[in-house]
């Protein structure tokens, strides 16, 4: 038996896995891929820490752009814990051997970033997320001589609750089939976001909501699901992301005139203005006719090839690869895509959730440090500062608590028995039919901008979908051995369950906020009713909602421009 | 558009292998991968690969097609199946097969790990600080750390098909990560493990690692620039490290290869002895030259001089290797790496960016639906050249009117 359990092997769940270990317990990690397979990796940009590297900077003043840009219900104490610790948190990384890029003085170069009030983008060319996820699970392996194991190609998906406390998580093996039951005194969700809910979005295929639909479903609230970040520039027709990199190292937005377009929208921050407010830039431009098949142009041509190759050429080999198009010569067409969930499962300044001995941290979870719309930058920062914070409280917790009951092995048998009734069911629609049409109506009806109409048509949507899956769907791979269309098909019923929670919650919040932006009958923000953040709970009726007050410390809500 | 392709079947509970073929619709620009996806969703559930992110970084997809390793997320489809061809597809090579298109990838992060994948810091952990380093010599390991792990270069590894052991091409590259590491402490340790039986001097320089990396990591490289700084360290009582030592020595003094003397140099005079009835043998064929007296090319001073001038420049370790072609420059669009002019400005190109106010505009109704009202809007030109804004770069690469040459090769970095 361990101590701690993470479940996801992303940024956060590696650095909580190392924390943990370092602070004496015995850990586990659970993830249905290999460790640096997780989407972290395809994080380019960078990550921001006030280290003042390139110009002055504090983490006051990383701690203010935050609250602003989260369009102020990010709780402000936790972005002040973010901003004071990231600096420590980046120089260890570097002492861990993170190959960051480094400025003319040999230290860690920093760049401008969108609504950042200086340059505090550490970065790796445009392969942050790659080199943090490298070097991560460096160290895992590390530890993995001194007793840390990784339970990798695991698909855990459900939690074990007994008598109100997390003391386990029940697994699909991948590789040899079978439903495993794997015990611990406490538990760390890092499985990162559900951008599969979109048809056009930056994520893996593994981004599918797991941890939240788990935490949901065991009686976990969730907090400001409603809040998607749709990233400004994702290529068409992929959806693969171009980095914000691109514009902060200098990169034009275009209509199909060849405008720079967000003079009209931010005048002083251009192109560089929060991302919620380019996306929006971008959806009108493209509705009123001035766009290209659906995109606006992202244009380095004026960067010069040298500054290309060297600053961003992981995003060239992106475009070459996937648009047909060479940076140097030409702009990339982009659009926004669903990039980012700002909401997630409700954890205390330490990871801690609702229920005992259960932690989340990384973008399954909502501290909140982003609100209701995250800077970039931020969320890799978050991965690692909250990352290492929940995997300390986890083993705190862990190396106090009683050992489970051994209720375990029932609720194991429990969901080998529903298992099996999915591998056996004969009758119905093969699963992808539902996942697209999911992810085409979420795009349709519950994108960048919201409307009540389109919201009431995708509630309905749900339903219809929800009927369908549950009346039964064909999984054709009986075998035991990495039956991936019986862990697509599980998958498929977590995203429901977040759309669900976040229509709900989207419909019931009746103002714009950060990237929930209702133009056609709330489009100003109403800090007097909504400056709370919602709370979704799972009943058998369906999502509940209710509210939480925002943390405030020394920020008053302020009108919002850039 | 309609494709077909072939796919090795694999099950692994009866043990059964089949080529099967399938046909599906997919998009002109869709990718190897979604082609797999279309197979799945449409046709047959039970197809197993791995994939995840499907834009070349998590290194999920490594599979092989018409017999060599390729990410799947890489691969357009059309090129692949252009003219009606019908590629095959299979797992990858060198590892054991476990279900389909999925290869058990346990024995390479064995390896991986092998190498110790981890900095041994030679400064103390003072962490009020990060490290100061110059970026020119973090640029000495850049390659290697773009490796994402996907195992195409040990799939086409021929050492490896022939010597299981062998650490092979991810591994070493991840130990060059750390010996080329200006903040690494225990560099000779590294060496010395990695110069070991079925280590690096085990590599045959096939060089299809190089070939076979979606990433430009050219891990055969890595190798040669292990080699080198093993020898710089003195790390050389391998064969194949005295090999190469007699071949300096022979080139330095002679010009010439002198073969006679390169197998007591390298084998050792015992192991020599037992080869003397195998170079009879080739004596009268004329590959046995006699060693006295010396033969020295008529140009020796040539090969002289490159010695002395690598010593001169301290480029006897990983400096002195001379890289491979950058893969980035294999996919330059639009070039073949042979030349050829392209202006991002010029002619057929997308227009010249403007600030509103500043430049061309067609739209009369931006200005209503915008409700912003700059003064003076000029008529809509295709050709108006507006000035271009101040580059925010430091660099005045891009601005019009200055030609971009050709690109090949230019990533390059010694």
């Amino acid at each position: 038996m361990h101590d701690v359990l993470v479940v996801g092997a992303g940024c956060a769940g590696m650095r909580a896995a190392i924390e943990a270990h370092d602070s004496g317990a015995c850990v586990a990690v659970i993830s249905k891929l290999h460790p640096t397979r997780s989407h972290s990796g395809a994080a380019e940009g960078g990550i921001n820490a006030a280290l003042g590297n390139s110009a002055e900077d504090s983490p006051e003043t990383h701690a203010f752009d935050t609250v602003k840009g989260s369009d102020y219900l990010g709780d402000q104490d936790a972005i002040e814990i973010l901003t004071a610790e990231a600096p420590g948190d980046i120089y260890q990384l570097e002492h861990w051997g993170c190959v960051f890029s480094r400025n003319a003085e040999g230290r860690l170069a920093q760049r401008p970033f969108g609504a950042a009030g200086s340059p505090r983008t550490v970065y790796a060319a445009d392969i942050t997320g790659h080199v943090l996820i490298q070097v991560l699970y460096e160290q895992l392996q590390r530890r993995m001589d001194g007793g840390l194991e990784v339970l990798e190609e695991y698909f855990a998906f459900r939690l074990v609750i007994e008598d109100g406390r997390c003391t386990g998580v029940i697994c699909w093996d991948l590789l040899n089939g079978g439903v495993k039951l794997v015990t611990g005194r406490a538990v760390i969700l890092a499985t990162g976001g559900v951008g599969r809910l979109y048809r056009a979005t930056t994520n893996a295929y593994a981004c599918t909501g797991d941890g939240m639909a788990m935490a949901l479903r065991a009686g976990v609230p969730l907090k400001d699901i409603e809040f998607m970040q749709f990233h400004p520039t994702t290529m068409y027709p992929s959806g693969i992301l171009i980095t914000e990199g691109c514009r902060g190292e200098g990169g034009y937005l275009l209509n199909k005139d060849g405008e720079r377009f967000m003079q009209h929208y931010a005048p002083n921050a251009l192109e560089l203005a929060s991302r919620d407010v380019v996306s929006r830039s971008e959806t009108t431009e493209i509705e009123a006719g001035r766009g290209i098949n659906g995109s606006v142009l992202l244009d380095l041509r004026h960067l010069g090839a040298e500054k290309i190759r060297t600053k961003l050429p992981g995003s060239r080999e992106l475009a070459m690869t996937y648009a047909s198009v060479d940076p140097i010569y030409e702009p990339i067409p982009v659009r926004p895509g669903a990039h980012y969930h700002m909401g997630g499962v409700e954890t205390d300044n330490w990871g801690a959730t609702g229920v005992e001995g259960l932690y989340a941290s990384g973008e399954v979870a909502c501290v909140s440090v982003h609100g209701a719309n995250r800077l970039g930058g931020n969320s890799l920062m978050e991965t690692i500062t909250f990352g290492r914070r929940s995997g300390k409280a986890a083993a705190e917790y862990a190396q106090g608590a009683p050992s489970p009951n051994g209720h375990g092995e029932a609720a194991r048998a429990d969901a080998e028995t529903w298992v099996r009734s999915l591998l056996d069911n004969t009758e119905g629609e093969r699963p992808w039919q539902i996942r697209d049409e999911l992810g085409q109506t979420m795009l349709e009806n519950f994108g960048v901008f919201r409307y009540a109409d389109k919201m009431d048509r995708q509630l309905g949507v749900l339903t219809g979908l929800r009927e369908r899956y549950e009346r039964g769907i064909v999984i054709e791979d009986k075998g035991e051995v990495f039956n991936s269309d019986l862990t697509q098909a599980i998958e498929l019923g977590y995203l429901l369950d977040i759309a669900d929670c976040m229509l709900q919650a989207g419909i019931a919040r009746r103002e714009s906020r950060g990237a929930h932006s209702r133009p056609g009958d709330y489009p100003d923000r109403d800090d007097e009713q909504f400056l709370k953040h919602s709370i979704s709970t799972w009943s058998d009726e369906g999502p509940v909602l209710s509210n939480r007050d925002v943390r405030m410390t020394k920020w008053e809500p302020m009108e919002r421009t850039y | 558009m309609n494709v077909g392709l072939k796919i090795w079947r694999y099950n692994a509970s009866t043990g059964d292998r089949a080529l099967r073929e399938y046909e599906v619709d997919v998009s002109d620009e869709a990718t190897l991968l979604d082609t797999l996806d279309a197979v799945k969703d449409r046709v047959d559930g039970s197809l197993a690969y791995r994939k995840s992110c499907r834009m070349m970084i998590c290194g999920s997809c490594g599979m092989r097609v018409d017999g060599g390793a390729v990410l799947a997320c890489k691969v357009r489809i059309a090129d692949i199946t252009a003219g009606g061809r019908v590629p095959v597809v299979s797992a990858m090579g060198n590892l054991p097969i476990v279900k389909d298109l999925v290869v058990d990838m346990d024995p390479f992060w064995a390896k991986m790990r092998a190498v110790q994948p981890y900095l041994t810091p030679r400064y103390d952990q003072a962490l009020e600080r990060e490290n100061v380093v110059p970026q020119q010599q973090m640029d000495v390991i850049h390659k290697e750390s773009l490796c994402i792990n996907c195992g195409c270069c040990v799939s086409e590894c021929n050492s490896m098909e022939s010597d299981p052991d062998f650490l092979g091409p991810a591994a070493l590259a991840k130990g060059f990560r750390f010996v080329g590491d200006p903040r690494e402490g225990a560099v000779p340790e590294r060496l010395d493990r990695y110069s070991a039986e079925h280590g690096l001097w085990d590599c045959t320089r096939c060089y299809f690692c190089n070939e076979r990396c979606p990433k430009g990591v050219d891990p055969r490289d890595a190798i040669a620039k292990l080699g080198a700084e093993a020898m710089r360290h003195g790390i050389d009582s391998d064969m194949a490290a005295k090999h190469a030592k007699w071949f300096v020595v022979s080139a330095k003094t002679t010009g010439w290869l002198r073969e006679t003397e390169l197998v007591p140099k390298t084998q050792g005079v015992v192991k020599a002895i037992k080869e003397i009835k195998f170079a009879m043998s080739l004596l009268p064929k004329g590959k046995v030259p006699s060693p006295f007296p010396p033969h020295v090319a008529a140009e020796v001073h040539e090969s002289r001089e490159l010695y002395d001038l690598v010593k001169q420049q301290d480029r006897g370790g990983a400096l002195g290797i001379v890289q491979g072609e950058k893969a980035l420059s294999r996919i330059e669009h639009g070039h073949d790496g042979s030349g050829g002019e392209r202006h991002p400005y010029g002619e057929g190109s997308f227009a010249t960016p403007y600030l509103p106010g500043q430049g061309p505009e067609d739209d009369p109704n931006v200005v209503a639906l915008l409700e912003t009202a700059p003064s003076a809007r000029t008529a809509v030109s295709d050709t108006a050249a507006a000035p271009l804004l101040p580059a925010v770069s430091d660099t005045a690469d891009g601005n019009a009117g200055t030609p971009v040459s050709d690109t090949s090769g230019e990533d390059t970095k010694a």
